[in-house]
């Protein structure tokens, strides 16, 4: 059997309450080729150095949790395998554009507000009524926004998006996504108020189609295609809003 | 929340953006390449013939919306590239001098084709 072969992380390290500025520390991690950047950050927290911190949950592309800036890109940890940068050294860091709480950690405060702003869940009066069975729904129906609900929140977008980092007002594309999902749905009749909420001073308008969400995302949701998607939805309602001033805002989708 | 009016001019924007990709490389094959092809008499009766097309008013009409869509979709872009470098406060002052220019481009373009 060969000398067991190593690979170095350099990983990001900021602990507030002792570190007056951030710093990297260097890592050798034993190389497995069928390891991922999570497996070695989780072997270093268990075997050498445990004050590291991070999330991570599922370890198989299905929480979202352990998303990083790994040599730069944001990842998923777990979907990120060590023989794709082997023999380099890898840098992980945590997601741009968010503030930082310890070492990989970032503050999900901010991302859970806009998450929240875009009413992510159906809404109709008679929610509650199900005297008249199931609220059924035609393939046809379900396509039109299935794959804006395949997200995961893992936030690679928001560290993707070069707008979402000098932004506040821009909801990003995630939220937009998912605000754009029920949007969609057959059974959903909030489509007014949740345009309130979208179409209000830079939520939407402040992205220009960058795309970088689109091409970061690992569940394939194109966050980019929701956004221009909404963006038409948004111009075709500011043009029938001013043919039709009065009563057309409770139009339905 | 109030409901910005930027719906407008991205409608503008995304229309003229259409109508750039559909029509532009199509005028710059014809008047760039294929009208001035060839022998210099045979170049001249083709823009000749070329002229009388674009002098009909349903051509002009289609000029017009290409022409003008095209200006707007330009001062949109031209406002957020400035609004990404760093203007993003000036974003409402940055309506007139990139809209306006459009505004005026339309007005030039149709006193033009009115004139042909």
């Amino acid at each position: 059997m060969p000398a067991e072969q190593t690979m170095t992380l350099e990983i990001f390290r900021y602990h507030p309450e002792t570190d007056s500025e951030p710093r990297f520390q260097a890592y050798e991690v034993p190389y497995d080729e069928d390891w991922v950047v999570l497996d070695a950050i989780n072997w270093i927290k268990d075997h050498v150095d445990g004050t590291l911190t991070h999330r991570w949950s599922c370890r198989m592309g299905v929480c979202g949790s352990c998303g990083m800036m790994v040599n730069g890109d944001p990842k998923l940890t777990c979907a990120a395998f060590l023989k794709d940068y082997y023999p380099r050294p890898v840098k992980v860091e945590p997601l741009v554009n968010f503030p930082v709480e310890r070492d990989l950690v970032v503050s999900l405060d901010g991302f859970m507000e806009k998450l929240e702003a875009v009413k992510p869940y159906i809404i109709r009066d008679d929610v509650n009524d199900t005297s008249g069975g199931e609220y059924l729904q035609s393939p046809a129906e379900l396509a039109r926004y299935k794959q804006y609900s395949m997200c995961i929140n893992c936030m690679l977008c928001y560290a993707a998006c070069p707008v979402a980092g000098h932004e506040d007002e821009f909801l990003g594309p995630a939220a937009l996504a998912l605000g754009h999902r029920y949007n969609r749905d057959s059974r959903d009749r909030g489509r007014a108020e949740r345009l309130d909420v979208m179409l209000a001073g830079e939520a939407i308008w402040g992205c220009t189609f960058v795309g970088e969400c689109t091409a970061v995302c690992p569940k394939h949701v194109d966050p980019a295609g929701a956004i221009q998607q909404a963006k038409a939805v948004a111009a075709q309602e500011y043009f029938r809003r001013f043919a039709m001033p009065r009563g057309a805002k409770d139009a339905g989708a | 929340m109030k409901r910005s009016s930027e719906a407008f001019w991205w409608a503008l924007f995304s229309a003229g953006g259409v109508m750039a990709a559909l029509f532009v490389p199509a005028f710059v094959i014809v008047t760039g390449f294929l009208l001035p092809s060839g022998d210099a008499a045979a170049a001249a009766e083709r823009a000749a013939g070329f002229a009388g097309v674009v002098g009909r008013w349903p051509v002009r009409v289609v000029l017009f919306g290409v022409i003008a869509l095209s200006f707007f979709h330009c001062g949109h872009r031209i406002r957020h590239t400035l609004m990404d470098l760093g203007l993003r406060r000036f974003s409402g002052p940055l309506k007139l001098p990139c809209y306006g220019g459009a505004l005026a481009g339309t007005v030039w373009a149709a006193m033009l084709l009115w004139a042909l």
